[in-house]
């Protein structure tokens, strides 16, 4: 069977460069623990894995860049690796991951949900807000009530409520 | 031994136990069902809510989802031709035509009866094997465990990829992430970079809600306005005559899915092409040609798929080391409730073993009763809008990653390996085999030293250990084979072999 030539993705061959020359920096690190003092020390481990990786990332660099170079440029690299949606939802991501502690579990997600699925739903911003309003209630009793994991209070007296619902429960046994 | 008894049961007789058994399996089927959700990403979400609750209510949740969530894609695999799970790639193959000819409700109900006799088979084998493999691994020199662990990570890296260059690329990044922190043996310092959170290490679960549930979710986003495909869907409960015919076959094929499973390193989607291929060889006149809609290779993916579960617990209750992915993550949970799985683990601790059986047993009747009903409920869940279902795993994501120590810092992490792992996963990078060196790191680093120690630093006298002990050969066997199999040059010289067809 005769090699095909693949057209590889866009952006691959940095990606694997990247990771190569991540991977030598490691080595480097790794080197710095203590050095090349002996097979047991705290560095040795470390050092034989950022050789392997290393090379198997030089082999990944040379069998992309042998690949045929793909056609379209940003266009392409848009479309395949970095979509409109990826791009909006990463910054909705970090910014939900910011707001978690000022603002609170409650308000952030919230906030976070109904952005999202109006971003996802194309506008359509009742029906985005319903279905936020259905999840945060949903996701509150599960993992707040019930599971009584603790969540960032933020802005809302949050701790009181439930608090307040567990004694309403306990008192309508 | 009464003792043991009293542990094999208290799943069933516990009413919070029983309850999060049945909404474990319960959430499993679904979230195997849908095509973008997997067992991985509920479990590494879900594993953090569940730190502060105490072992066994945080393993009954756990082993239903897994149990739950491999039967769950053969739904989807059968009704819309997307494997839900890598493990039904095999149940397509004969499911999906099935469907076509209107009988996706029979096929749909073998599954599930095929599936819980896979399970229960699997479960006998790791009640049976377990304190015998244990027992065996107290013989385990240190480099054993050293070549184990290079034996799984090989075998994730190696089967299910596009090359074995980036699958041991994957291994490698995995184990060293692991060594982040202070040496525990010198309290030496690595990959610090001075910074005193960075001394504990990074919290793998964060990373592992990151590497499943974030750059999972991201690449989802790719076809989000995909429409759904309606099937019509029939009576599901089999006829006895039906299961009874594919006996022999179903215990043969779940043999094979609990020893696959049993392997470190494979779990159900090797199991269930592995058992499909034997179904196959061994079924002389089928009533339909394989491929075509022949039962009986439903029979063998879906007993072998979850046969490997139970199988996947064996390497990990008694050697510490994961059979698959989703075992790499249950040992990290075990890991925070202070548990060390190994050979010690079923004699210091043979609770957990004996309340892991009985629960996987626990969790695999419930398989068998929501399998079976609920069908007309489950449609409608699955057809749940997509425009909810992202943002809600992104925000669970976050707020489990949060739970983890209350910091913000492992919400840093998880979302840049989510962002990582995005990328790693559109070059045709694994995200398995990262995982399983997260968790194998500390095991491999350790028992290196203490193997190089012991022969004084010397690689010949190590190397001279490795080949003189039938043991340790064997397992350097299989990693060699595994490194051979997979280079190119083999590969050609293979298909010369095989000669022009």
């Amino acid at each position: 069977m005769p090699n095909e030539v693949q057209t590889r993705r866009p952006g691959e061959v940095t990606f694997n460069a990247v990771l190569l020359a991540f991977s030598l920096f490691m080595f480097w690190q790794a080197y710095l623990i203590v050095g090349f003092s002996s097979l047991s020390s705290a560095g040795a481990f470390p050092m034989a894995m950022t050789a392997i990786m290393s090379v198997t990332a030089a082999i990944a660099l040379l069998r992309s860049a042998r690949r045929r170079s793909p056609q379209g440029g940003v266009t392409l690299f848009r479309k395949e690796v970095l979509p409109p949606a990826v791009v909006v939802f990463s910054a909705f991501i970090l910014g939900y991951s910011l707001l978690l502690q000022p603002l609170g579990f409650l308000l952030a997600s919230f906030l976070f949900l109904v952005v999202s699925t109006w971003f996802l739903e194309a506008g359509r911003f009742r029906r985005a807000v319903l279905l936020s309003t259905i999840s945060i209630v949903g996701v509150y009793v599960v993992f707040r009530l019930i599971f009584q994991v603790v969540l960032p209070e933020g802005l809302i007296p949050e701790r009181g409520l439930a608090s307040a619902i567990g004694n309403l429960l306990r008192g309508g046994n | 031994m009464p003792e043991a008894l009293s542990y094999l049961f208290s799943s069933w007789l516990r009413p919070d136990l029983l309850a999060l058994t049945a909404i474990g399996t319960f959430t499993g089927i679904y979230v195997g069902a849908i095509p973008g959700l997997s067992v991985t990403m509920a479990v590494s979400i879900l594993i953090s809510f569940t730190f502060s609750w105490d072992v066994n209510t945080a393993l009954a949740l756990m082993n239903g989802i897994y149990m739950g969530g491999v039967y769950g894609g053969s739904r989807m695999a059968i009704l819309l031709n997307i494997p839900g799970t890598p493990a039904a790639i095999a149940t397509a193959l004969d499911g999906y035509p099935l469907a076509k000819k209107g009988e996706a409700g029979s096929a749909i109900g073998l599954s599930t009866v095929m599936s819980v006799l896979g399970g229960f088979v699997g479960i006998a084998v790791l009640a049976v094997a377990a304190p015998t493999v244990s027992e065996f691994a107290i013989l385990f020199q240190p480099r054993d465990y050293m070549l184990l662990a290079i034996m799984g990570i090989l075998l994730v890296g190696s089967l299910s990829g596009e090359s074995l260059a980036k699958g041991v690329f994957a291994g490698a990044l995995g184990l060293l992430l692991g060594t982040v922190g202070l040496d525990p043996m010198t309290a030496e310092q690595r990959f610090t970079f001075g910074s005193v959170q960075l001394m504990s290490g990074i919290a793998p679960i964060a990373l592992m809600i990151g590497l499943f549930g974030v750059s999972e979710a991201l690449l989802q986003l790719h076809n989000i306005h995909a429409e759904a495909i309606k099937q019509k869907v029939g009576r599901i409960v089999p006829s006895l005559a039906d299961v009874r015919k594919y006996l022999s076959l179903s215990l043969q094929t779940s043999g094979i899915g609990a020893l696959i499973g049993a392997l470190p390193g494979t779990g159900g989607d090797i199991a269930a092409l592995i058992a499909y291929d034997h179904a196959k060889r061994v079924t002389k006149n089928p009533e339909v040609p394989f491929g075509e809609g022949a039962k009986e290779g439903i029979v063998g993916a879906e007993t072998a798929n979850n046969a490997a579960v139970a199988g996947a617990y064996i390497p990990m209750l008694t050697l510490g080391i994961p059979g698959d992915a989703v075992t790499a993550i249950i040992i990290g949970a075990l890991f925070i409730h202070g548990l060390n799985p190994g050979p010690l683990l079923m004699i210091e601790k043979p609770d957990i073993f004996w309340f892991t059986v009985g629960n996987l047993v626990l969790a695999n009747v419930f398989l068998l009763i929501f399998g079976l009903t609920g069908i007309k409920i489950f449609t409608r869940i699955v057809e749940c809008p997509k425009s909810i279902l992202f943002p809600l795993i992104l925000l669970l994501s976050v707020v489990g990653a949060f739970s983890i120590n209350n910091a913000i810092t492992d919400v840093w992490w998880m979302l840049g390996f989510g962002v990582f792992g995005y990328l790693l996963k559109l070059y045709g990078y694994q995200i398995g085999p990262i995982v399983l060196g997260i968790i194998l790191s500390r095991l491999m680093d350790g028992n290196w030293r203490r193997a190089i120690i012991s022969e004084q630093d010397s690689i010949p006298a190590f190397l001279m250990g490795i080949v003189t002990s039938p043991l340790s050969l064997a397992f350097l066997l299989v990693i060699l084979f595994a490194l051979v199999s997979q280079m190119p040059w083999w590969k050609a010289l293979r298909n010369r072999g095989a000669g022009p067809a």
